[in-house]
């Protein structure tokens, strides 16, 4: 049985941990875009803290996959997926053959269409070698312009807060994602980013980002009433958006994310996926569902193993998506949370 | 001021035709124009183009070393099939460079990306792509791939581009422009990769900035021994791996007034080289293996008329014509007793490419001065090795000269050109020498040279042969052997020669950072046998290792012959040099052993 496992995350990852596990002479081969093994990604904001070293990242030592018998190609994107030859293509033109295949690409950053433009002035924080970016370009006591400000970015803020960077949230209506806030409970949830040293920019429209080559500070957002703000590094926090561009020929259903039943199995044969790359059914609602967080993707990676090797077993949440205003006036987020 | 010490090896590994082994010399060469001391060693098919697996290392350093790595730093595969089954010889933590677009598709399980270890770091890099981008042509992605490498780790690129150049100064100056071009599209891909891997490149070393360090091969530092020693004769037919020495010797010996010609075959050479040097000129032939077993019956003939000529032996694997493009230490045997009869000669075994300069030079002096034909062994893994060499300003090499005739000699007295001597050598005299007529010829002979076959003769000349070249081992100029790390008692002993010497020395290294008590001997000349320094080597040593290339450990067998002492054989048939990890498992084994045995008693 050979089971190919697209993505490299918390969800990819632990699926094969449970597929080792629960069959033991499977040939089990992890497929991801990055260089490096399996890191905590939620353990980023530490490069502020001095931990620079990305095998101070690592979940597993080199060793783990040699002990497990699992196959770990890296730098290595998939083009397409066949599921009638069961074959997924590389960019690379070499095809190889799956007898299953679970898709856990996760998602990538989502940056609103009319800012892709000024895409060169910003970076993200989506992997290792980009926070390293981000702690190169960033000098002591710097200013860093957060757009957007979805939960993973306003976990980055506290950490910059503490090692004595500055943060400008231009916020907008993605702030919290992926929580939801009432309009009326808006102003007190700024108002609690305030009160964390963020200073809070609100209901004004980006008219555009600019690079200023060779001086500082590097970077400036200038609004569309001329208003400049001016930092050494723009990143944006918009949330996630599902990485399937590579599924979008393999006939399975996709609507945002690829639509897969409580089971986590798509509408393609011997297809599974789980992770922020799919969108599941949810009886209780009625509708697909994106679940969030590292405990949420882990739990699917389990679930999506346990049921390629013959389980049948829903996916259930396992965190309140509520985020929470505290007593003290903290704000706290679930998604925060790992183990 | 930057301390990082330098200490990297990269291997690009690709199929015959895939600019390979051009890539490696561009490396080597822009490295060691840096500054940067370099070890190379190439790995080639018999084949021209288009079959079989080429690997050029290059080991960069700072300090001194003294063998390729046993785990590369950098792999950058050029053909993936080739490449696959030396991904293992990455370190952990090391960087494989491969093409991320190949232009054809590929089967399932044979892209190199798809069997890099947990520990490796990949870089996929479109290498066609790039090669046609930049120069509007696929057939410099092994251009681009050094490129990428250059810029990956910062390297000087000004070097490279000087390196390219001379590289290519004999073609169209189009060709120069297309590969600076293919280089520099690859520095610029590789300056914007982010690096994962922490290989770091310090400043060369003082010493190697010197404008007289020279990085050469081992076959060309015995052509610019020969040179320096002022060679006047060459003869030779063509033979891998020691073609290389002809070839250079055809450009330069002319500049020099000397003269070289390729003969018909490897008898005619030899013949031409002892008639040469029975007519007092500088003169010396260089073969391999097959081509040696051919010149052994004149080279008993030199030994017998005691002409001078110096034979450069470069070793491939055997027997017949074996691996030509491998490399062994097989023929120990013929160079220290081809032949019959009672055939001694003086053999040379270099252990680095200084030593085949200095042994090269040397040879003439010694042939003149013995009277006796000097074999110079050497092995493709030394003639093809490149090293970073600081030669001196003056050639330490002495003029040509030899015991004269007695001048106070009476006229009417026939000249005795085989006269029995207290140290063996006799008065010579060459064609042309007044009062110097001679009879020189195969058979036992007089002292006037006439045949003569009587006992006590052949016993006397025989003597002679022999006892005139226990000098050699004092002759001046030349380490005859040498001891390196611990001294006096040690545990291991492991005694080498030739160019396993280099790996030896890198494993006692090793092993003493173990805490073993290790020491290594190289033995430089193998004929006469320095018996004295080798038994104190040996009475210090709880237990000897010999390291050796070939099957039944004719080195072993030559030290346990002469001395009677047993030793512990390593002995590799890879066609590869002495993995040094492999000899450390065999010297921790060999202590480990001792300590058992100790505690047992």
């Amino acid at each position: 049985m050979q089971r190919i496992i697209i993505g490299n995350g918390i969800a990819g990852s632990h699926a094969a941990a449970v597929l080792r596990r629960r069959d033991p002479d499977c040939q089990i081969t992890i497929v991801s875009a990055g260089a490096l093994l399996f890191y905590n990604r939620y353990d980023l904001p530490d490069v502020f803290r001095g931990r620079g070293d990305w095998v101070d990242y690592l979940v597993y030592p080199p060793s783990y996959y040699d002990e497990q018998n699992i196959k770990l190609r890296r730098k290595t994107l998939v083009k397409d997926v066949d599921p009638n030859k069961r074959t997924i293509c590389l960019s690379h033109r070499e095809a190889l053959s799956y007898d299953q295949l679970l898709v856990a690409t996760g998602g990538t950053g989502y940056i609103p269409e009319r800012l892709l433009e000024y895409s060169d002035s910003m970076i993200s924080f989506n992997n290792y070698r980009l926070a390293m970016m981000v702690r190169k370009a960033l000098p002591d006591g710097g200013v860093v312009i957060m757009l957007g400000g979805d939960v993973l970015g306003l976990d980055l803020a506290r950490t910059l807060i503490e090692t004595g960077h500055s943060v400008v949230l231009v916020a907008g209506d993605r702030t919290f994602w992926p929580h939801e806030i009432d309009a009326d409970d808006r102003p007190r949830y700024l108002e609690a980013l305030r009160r964390m040293g963020l200073e809070v920019v609100d209901g004004r429209r980006i008219d555009r980002v600019e690079s200023s080559h060779g001086k500082r500070p590097a970077r400036q957002v200038i609004f569309e009433d001329g208003e400049v703000l001016k930092g050494d590094v723009v990143m944006p926090f918009y949330g996630l958006t599902p990485s399937v561009d590579f599924m979008s020929s393999a006939g399975i259903d996709i609507e945002r994310g690829i639509l897969v039943n409580p089971q986590l199995k798509t509408t393609g044969d011997d297809i599974w996926a789980a992770g922020d790359v799919c969108q599941i059914w949810s009886p209780q609602q009625n509708a697909y569902h994106f679940y969030y967080g590292w405990k949420n993707v882990k739990m699917m990676g389990e679930v999506a193993a346990r049921n390629m090797t013959g389980d049948e077993v829903p996916f259930s949440a396992t965190v309140d998506e509520q985020i929470q205003l505290q007593e003290d006036g903290t704000i706290y987020s679930p998604f925060w949370e790992y183990d | 001021m930057n301390s990082v010490q330098t200490d990297v090896q990269i291997a690009v590994c690709g199929s015959a035709g895939d600019g390979t082994i051009a890539v490696g010399d561009i490396l080597k060469r822009a490295m060691a124009r840096a500054g940067y001391r370099v070890i190379a060693f190439d790995e080639y098919p018999a084949e021209i183009r288009g079959f079989g697996k080429c690997i050029a290392r290059t080991r960069i350093t700072t300090g001194q070393v003294y063998s390729m790595k046993p785990k590369t730093d950098v792999l950058v595969a050029l053909n993936d099939g080739h490449a696959i089954p030396h991904v293992s010889e990455v370190r952990d933590f090391g960087a494989v460079i491969y093409d991320s677009a190949p232009i054809a598709a590929v089967q399932e399980g044979w892209h190199v990306s798809g069997h890099l270890r947990p520990g490796h770091l990949p870089y996929g890099l479109p290498m066609r792509e790039i090669s046609e981008q930049s120069t509007s042509a696929n057939r410099s992605r092994n251009i681009v791939a050094l490129g990428f490498v250059a810029g990956l780790y910062r390297l000087p690129r000004q070097a490279f581009i000087e390196a390219i150049t001379e590289k290519f100064r004999t073609k169209a100056e189009e060709v120069t422009k297309t590969n600076v071009a293919a280089f520099n599209a690859g520095y610029e891909r590789g300056g914007e990769t982010y690096r994962f891997d922490k290989l770091e490149f310090g400043p060369p070393a003082r010493r190697a900035r010197s404008s007289l360090s020279t990085m050469m091969t081992g076959n060309h530092a015995i052509v610019r021994g020969c040179l320096e020693a002022g060679i006047e004769t060459f003869f030779g037919y063509p033979i891998t791996p020691a073609t290389s020495i002809m070839e250079r010797l055809a450009v330069e010996m002319p500049k020099h007034g000397a003269r070289l010609l390729q003969t018909e075959d490897e008898i005619a050479a030899i013949s031409a080289t002892i008639g040469a040097g029975f007519a007092g000129a500088r003169s010396a032939t260089a073969t391999s293996g097959p081509g040696f077993a051919l010149m052994t019956e004149m080279m008993g003939l030199g030994v017998m008329a005691e002409v001078p000529a110096v034979i450069f032996v470069s070793q491939r694997g055997g027997p017949s014509t074996g691996m030509p493009t491998k490399t062994e230490q097989s023929d120990l045997n013929i160079a220290v007793f081809g032949g019959h009869g009672d055939a001694k000669r003086i053999v040379l075994a270099p252990t680095n490419v200084e030593g085949c300069w200095r042994c090269a030079g040397r040879a003439f002096e010694m042939a003149e001065a013995y009277q006796v034909p000097v074999v110079v062994l050497v092995d493709l893994y030394l003639s093809n090795r490149y090293e970073t060499v600081v030669f001196p300003d003056t050639p330490p090499f002495l003029p040509k000269s030899w015991k004269p005739m007695h001048r106070d000699r009476q006229a009417d007295l026939p000249y005795r050109r085989f006269e029995l001597t207290t140290d063996g050598v006799s008065p010579r005299a060459v064609p042309g020498d007044v009062g110097g007529v001679h009879t020189a010829t195969g058979l036992e002979h007089n002292e006037f040279g006439r045949p003569n076959d009587l006992s006590d003769m052949h016993l006397q000349m025989t003597e002679k042969r022999h006892g005139k070249l226990n000098a050699a081992l004092k002759h001046p100029g030349i380490t005859v052997c040498k001891r390196f790390g611990d001294t006096g008692k040690v545990d291991v002993g492991v005694l080498t020669w030739g160019s396993t010497f280099g790996e030896a020395l890198e494993a006692t290294i090793l092993a003493r950072e173990d805490g073993i008590r290790c020491a290594a001997m190289k033995v430089v000349m193998l004929s006469p046998l320095p018996v004295r320094p080798i038994l104190r080597f040996l009475n210090d040593c709880k237990v000897v290792v010999v390291p050796e290339l070939n099957y039944e450990g004719q080195f072993a067998n030559l030290i346990s012959g002469a001395l009677g002492r047993p030793v512990k054989r390593f002995n590799r048939v890879t066609g590869k040099p002495i993995d040094v990890i492999q000899l450390l498992q065999a010297i921790r084994g060999a202590a480990g052993k001792r300590k058992w045995r100790k505690s047992a008693a």
